[in-house]
């Protein structure tokens, strides 16, 4: 989606530059398929409407920031607002479904993704906005034509610290280890008294935080701005990241949205007979070829069915 | 409460039953064609609502994409949601034949047809490896790309771009037999009521609407009589052991995979032919109309109708062409701010009501409909 201006550029310039991009786009798609693995992992539901809920976290920040509250501060307070928003909403429209009855659960959340997209375009309206720069802007280094911008740095910088963060809170504190419990066996948990409607919460609310920075990323980019339809396009790509790093695997998520980056800035680019709005077709085409041949993606843990 | 009455399945009585609420449905039906054939407004307070037949036809076309859902989704058990790329795929199509060929339109569902249930059949072979929620993901994409598919420059010449693909060049011409003008002299006639159903004999414009109208009608009659057909036969009572269970499907000796392809074969078929009834109304197939909120929105009628049941369809297709466009007419309601009225309120509608329904009568309004009926008329089921 960053188209940079090139006059002429040597192919190995072009190369580099499409790679950063890449890693551009493929941090802020990795930072949405965080949220979806997170929820996955705690329910074994992929969330439809987790764009659209980080999209109006973005928006809250957007709004915060109007209003005189420093960035960095926005970026915290929105991170909470649809952290505590995903928990309510879990706890009025997901709890009473049987997890393992998909059906009602994916119709429950387009529903919300409708709701949503809806209650943030009657709110903000449909035109374009532009957001605040969350980082320095300008180049870190420019070597002729290859430009790499601090924006390409700090995106993928926070990835990887959301990933460590992530990691360290499920892996040392005690509610991690409860919600690795929850996702590991309803049942066996619940048995050894973990309160399994907190823990849950707790992945929503963890899930949405993610995502709202993820968008507030996104749309800090200096050629994007923020509306309402901003995370259509960028569902299906993260959702793809997340397929492809293995739905369950944090580390995955990553993984999975550096590979769409790629595809999508760099090998669509070199295939002659793919043309360049096809990225998105390219992604879906990518998540099928997954799905078929290794359904739990490359980290992910394989599911093994008893009969 | 009033007494229950009781009609034994397959008596006199029965049969006389269904036949009075056929002869109803049809009456009211032709009745309404008639009182709206002009474009027919209901007025609220101060809101004008539309209820033309051009609105009653774009039911008729999602009314025919939601049963195909009905097939995969309600009787299969399988969470797909790309209908909105077989309604595209069969608008498109249809556009195509109909502009640069001139064919007649009903002509083009010759060849939706079959393609749509190939396709169909053909993208459906991944469901038989990927089940669930990765269905659902991966028709979600589908549908996704579908508008970049066919804004690409290299099909510009079969599908018009970003600009779509007019076909005002067909128009519908009622044959000259049939007795509009006289059916709406006779109705205009009726004391009191006749005033709602406009002044002298239709015009040609009229005529042709109506001839449309009731053309789609039988289409839609075809398709659900087929379906319902289908959903009773042997491979029909497959798909819902399919549903219930696979593994148990399975070791009752039915085809897992043969029946899951013809149901998505089945599905996008019903797609198609919507996506033709679609483009013959609206006369041009434009590439965002075919977006994966349109996906949604179908999933949305499906779920309002009721998912599982053929009548729900019907519903659902109602709600779906009626709901956003007249919420966006409504344009003062005393008790809301001015400003909640502008935007997307029909999808804010559509969304609640999915949510809604979800959670306190999963059946959809067939469901709820079936409860009240209960109350007052018991059908016993045939015994043998």
């Amino acid at each position: 989606m960053l188209y940079v201006e090139h006059i002429w550029v040597h192919d190995m310039d072009l190369l580099l530059q499409r790679v950063f991009d890449a890693v551009t786009n493929g941090s802020t798609y990795a930072l949405i398929a965080v949220a979806m693995v997170l929820i996955f992992k705690a329910t074994t539901l992929i969330n439809f409407a987790q764009g659209e809920q980080a999209m109006l976290g973005a928006f809250v920040v957007l709004q915060l920031w109007d209003w005189g509250v420093p960035m960095w501060g926005a970026v915290a307070i929105g991170m909470c607002f649809s952290g505590v928003l995903a928990a309510f909403l879990e706890r009025a429209l997901i709890r009473k479904f049987d997890p393992a009855d998909h059906l009602p659960l994916v119709i429950i959340t387009l529903g919300l993704f409708l709701v949503i997209n809806a209650v943030a375009a009657i709110i903000w309206r449909f035109d374009p906005k532009s957001f605040p720069e969350l980082f320095p802007s300008g180049n870190a280094f420019a070597i002729n034509n290859i430009r790499l911008s601090w924006y390409t740095i700090f995106a993928f910088t926070s990835c990887v610290i959301v990933l460590f963060v992530l990691q360290t809170l499920l892996s040392k504190t005690k509610i991690g280890l409860a919600f690795r419990a929850v996702s590991s066996n309803i049942e066996s948990s619940r048995l050894s008294g973990i309160k399994i409607g907190t823990t849950l919460q707790f992945g929503w609310a963890l899930a949405a935080a993610a995502g709202t920075l993820g968008a507030s990323i996104y749309a800090a980019n200096p050629v994007l701005q923020i509306e309402p339809s901003m995370m259509l396009r960028a569902l299906i790509l993260s959702v793809t990241a997340a397929a492809l790093g293995g739905l369950d695997s944090l580390w995955g998520a990553l993984i999975g949205g550096l590979t769409i980056g790629f595809v999508q800035s760099v090998v669509v680019q070199y295939i002659p007979f793919i043309p360049n709005e096809m990225s998105l077709s390219a992604a879906v085409i990518v998540l099928l070829i997954v799905l078929i041949f290794r359904p739990s993606g490359v980290l992910g843990t394989r599911a093994v069915e008893r009969v | 409460m009033a007494a229950k009455i009781h009609i034994q399945e397959g008596t006199a009585t029965y049969r006389k039953y269904r036949i009075a609420m056929w002869t109803c449905f049809i009456i009211s039906l032709l009745l309404v064609a008639f009182a709206y054939v002009d474009v027919g407004t209901i007025s609220i307070g101060s809101n004008k609502y539309n209820l033309s037949l051009i609105r009653l036809d774009k039911a008729i076309a999602f009314t025919i994409a939601i049963l195909g859902l009905q097939v995969v989704v309600g009787y299969t058990g399988q969470i797909a949601l790309g209908q909105s790329f077989f309604f595209g795929t069969g608008a498109y199509l249809s556009a195509w034949l109909v502009a640069d060929h001139s064919w007649p339109f009903l002509m083009t569902l010759l060849v939706v047809i079959p393609s749509c249930f190939l396709i169909g059949m053909i993208l459906g072979l991944p469901a038989l490896r990927i089940r669930g929620l990765y269905l659902a993901l991966l028709t979600f994409g589908l549908a996704a790309v579908f508008p970049s598919i066919v804004k690409l420059d290299k099909l510009y010449t079969y599908t018009g771009g970003a600009g779509g693909k007019l076909t005002s060049n067909y128009k519908f011409v009622a044959p000259s037999w049939l007795p509009f003008d006289k059916v709406a002299e006779g109705l205009q006639k009726i004391p009191f009521l006749g005033g709602f159903f406009g002044d002298g004999p239709l015009s040609d414009r009229e005529e042709s609407r109506m001839w449309k109208f009731i053309l789609f009608s039988i289409i839609a009659a075809i398709c659900f009589w087929l379906v319902s057909n289908l959903i009773q036969s042997r491979p029909g009572r497959a798909m819902r052991a399919v549903r219930d269970n696979e593994t148990s499907a399975a070791t009752s000796g039915i085809n897992l995979a043969a029946t899951k392809t013809l149901s998505f074969g089945v599905a996008s078929a019903l797609g198609g032919v919507g996506g033709v009834i679609y483009v013959a109304e609206i006369g041009i197939a434009s590439p965002d109309d075919f977006s994966s909120l349109l996906a949604i929105y179908l999933i949305v009628g499906l779920v309002v109708g009721g998912v599982g049941t053929l009548s729900g369809a019907l519903i659902g297709g109602l709600v779906y062409a009626l709901i956003p466009d007249w919420a966006s007419s409504t344009q003062s309601i005393s008790f809301l701010p001015q400003r909640w009225l502008q935007g997307p309120t029909g999808s804010l509608i559509l969304g609640l009501l999915l949510i809604v329904l979800t959670l306190f009568l999963p059946g959809g309004i067939v469901a709820g409909w079936r409860k009240v009926k209960k109350r007052f008329l018991q059908i016993d089921s045939a015994t043998f």
